[in-house]
């Protein structure tokens, strides 16, 4: 019955009650919202630098780590390629040799990252090819075809089937230059790769540089699906005397652009819980102190404190109990309704977001699990709301209130 | 039987500033089955006594004994099972839980003392009946007239099984008519089912039909009448 007088309490004064009760949904609405676009963010950040960058395995020469170079390559290159054949998890697998180098157009020179690649491999492994938005991905151009990211084409001020001059060091520190001409102009998700990368074909470079067909620096693997990395990984080392780190090994940025988001994530929860907890007090308070005769009548005729105590308490859980779930489920209709019209579009936005390697559409991402939590922190939140006023009416004075009759 | 038993009860109302000596050296006994006004002027004290009688306030001097048992070094908690137990208040307005009917009212006191549903369903309709209130026993008190809603009151002390009802000035709010309805059904309870009633009032038409009067005047009895 204390629960039933605790429910009919709240609708008392319905303008009060609503208005808490909308701050509680509203409040969980933007948790879920702000989750799920942090998760959207993160998570594209993080897909779009294994998909198109890092790749889920890369192996080097352990030298490599120290001074980066023609000087350290794999060892064994033949072998690294047939991993693909022995390891039923791989999906695709690709060769590189990476050099620094400058590029220079009639305008001007920048220093850049060559990578020389095998372009059907690179295409198997990081999609490079989709990302082609002017020109093609070394098809029209017969001789020395290259690729540039949209960035630096416009630095260089030079269009497909511009010549530019790329000039790297062979293995004994001779200046190599050759003439290239732009095959096709990319522009990557990875804010690293259209900052600094451009792409030649293998063979291209090591007649430039006079290296072997068969010299590399780098092997890059694409994997089914990411639960076998770290078996993987332990598979090739055993197979290799090569250096092999899985993604988070090469790039701290996974772990950290994570970490951000989870703490950025529980910051707003935080400050959204605060001020609904003030608000929760503050109503709860309003309530107790217009029933200051009403609670003394009750104490007088024999009510406990504590069950004057679990009535506040009570009555504050009921209304998050019927506020919270609303806003669960206001987010979770938000997100149900992005999903299904293509996600929220951003490209407004697009700028910033690409810079930091992030989609330009925002395809809301939220685990299951975050709804049950996020009920137990308003859940929590309102017991801790309810205590103030809970005590401030387990110490009315029965005759105090009474006598202001 | 002595239900309640005063000894020089006196109570001081800021004792540290300013004294003020609302009850002053009473001693009084009331027996089971007694229907009693306590009468006087505004401020002689009337509430202070019930309240102490009530174990609502503990006196400064003597002592209260209700039923044979001294509340008077009783804790707030034992206090308050006390009450729950062994005492029905009609107080003079806010009697009642507004969002409860009527019934839900008068069951809520039996909720608390752990009475099984079947004993309070039949206790709760008994006195609605008794109270000629069964046909409004769904209303909230809002829906009620002043006379009904202190019927219900009435009812709600009664459903308790209290050694006996306080009641402070419960027709202060009432007009004539529904005074005198009041009364014939406290009368009646008392006539025939020998429930002990104490009851202040200013009120000359309440005071006629008491049994006893005990008159107050500055914290002090000047009259004790038995009728
Ligand atoms: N809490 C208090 N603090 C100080 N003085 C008080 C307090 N309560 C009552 N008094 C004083 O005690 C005296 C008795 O008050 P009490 O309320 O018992 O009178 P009463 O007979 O019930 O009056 P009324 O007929 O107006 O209800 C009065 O002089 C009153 O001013
Ligand atoms: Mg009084």
């Amino acid at each position: 019955m204390i629960l039933s007088l605790a429910w009919k309490n709240i609708w008392r004064s319905k303008r009060r009650s609503f208005v808490v009760m909308s701050a509680v949904a509203i409040g969980v609405w933007s948790i879920i919202f702000m989750v799920s676009f942090y998760n959207s963010m993160t998570g594209a950040i993080s897909r779009n630098s294994l998909q198109h960058d890092y790749s889920h395995i890369q192996i080097h020469h352990e030298g490599y780590l120290s001074e980066p170079g023609l000087g350290f390559q794999v060892k064994n290159p033949s072998r690294l390629l047939e991993f693909s054949s022995q390891i039923s998890d791989i999906e695709a697998t690709t060769g590189r040799l990476i050099v620094n180098g400058m590029v220079a157009s009639p305008k001007t020179n920048l220093g850049i990252q060559v990578y020389a690649i095998d372009p059907a491999n690179e295409a198997a492994v990081t999609d490079l090819p989709s990302f082609i938005i002017a020109g093609d991905y070394f098809i029209n151009i017969k001789r020395n075809p290259i690729l540039l990211s949209q960035k630096l084409a416009e630095k260089l001020k030079v269009k497909v089937r511009s010549k530019v001059v790329i000039t790297v060091q062979d293995l004994e520190a001779n200046i190599r230059a050759g003439a290239f001409r732009v095959s096709g102009i990319f522009h990557s998700k990875s804010p690293r790769i259209n900052n600094g990368v451009i792409y030649l074909r293998h063979e291209d470079l090591s007649k430039l540089i006079n290296l072997p067909d068969t010299a590399f620096n780098e092997f890059a693997y694409l994997l089914k699906d990411n639960e076998s990395l770290i078996e993987t990984k332990q598979m090739m080392e055993a197979k290799t005397n090569n250096m092999v780190r899985t993604y988070r090994e090469i790039a701290p940025e996974f772990d950290m652009i994570e970490e951000g988001s989870a703490i950025s994530k529980q910051v707003i929860t935080v400050i959204v819980m605060l001020a609904l907890l003030f608000g929760i007090i503050n109503t709860m308070l309003m309530a107790v102190l217009e029933r200051t005769k009403e609670i003394g009548m009750l104490r007088a005729i024999g009510m406990f404190k504590r069950k004057i105590f679990l009535m506040i308490v009570l009555e504050t859980f009921m209304i998050s109990l019927v506020s919270a779930p609303v806003g669960l489920m206001a987010g979770f209709l938000t997100n149900v309704y992005f999903e299904k019209n293509g996600g929220m579009d951003l490209s407004q936005y697009a700028g910033a977001l690409e810079q930091y390697g992030g989609d330009a559409i925002f395809y809301p991402q939220i685990a299951q699990s975050t709804y049950l939590l996020l009920m137990l922190v308003v859940m929590m939140t309102a017991l801790i709301g309810a205590i103030y006023p809970a005590i401030k009416a387990v110490n009315l004075k029965p005759l105090e209130a009474i006598r202001k009759l | 039987m002595k239900v309640i038993e005063l000894k020089n009860l006196s109570k001081i109302y800021n004792p540290e500033t300013i004294p003020v000596r609302a009850i002053n050296d009473v001693t009084l006994s009331v027996k089971e089955g007694e229907f009693t006004a306590i009468v006087g002027p505004s401020g002689c004290g009337k509430t202070t006594l019930l309240n102490m009688i009530g174990g609502l306030d503990i006196s400064s001097e003597g002592s209260v004994e209700v039923g044979g048992v001294s509340i008077q070094d009783m804790n707030e908690s034992q206090l308050t099972a006390f009450r729950l137990q062994h005492i029905g208040f009609v107080f003079q307005a806010y009697n009642l839980i507004p969002v409860f009917t009527a019934k839900e009212n008068i069951e809520f006191i039996m909720v608390l003392q752990n009475m099984d549903a079947k004993t309070m369903q039949e206790r709760s309709d008994d006195l609605l009946d008794r109270m000629g209130i069964k046909n409004q026993k769904n209303r909230r008190p809002s829906e009620l007239s002043g006379g009904q809603q202190q019927r219900v009151a009435v009812a709600r002390a009664l459903a308790a099984r209290p050694k006996f009802v306080l009641a402070d000035e419960p027709t202060a709010n009432l007009d004539s008519g529904s005074t005198e309805d009041l009364l014939d059904i406290m009368a009646k309870l008392n006539k025939e089912e020998k429930i002990t009633f104490i009851f202040s009032t200013h009120d000359q038409r309440v005071i006629d039909r008491a049994k006893r009067v005990i008159t107050l005047e500055d914290g002090v009895i000047i009259s004790d009448e038995h009728r």
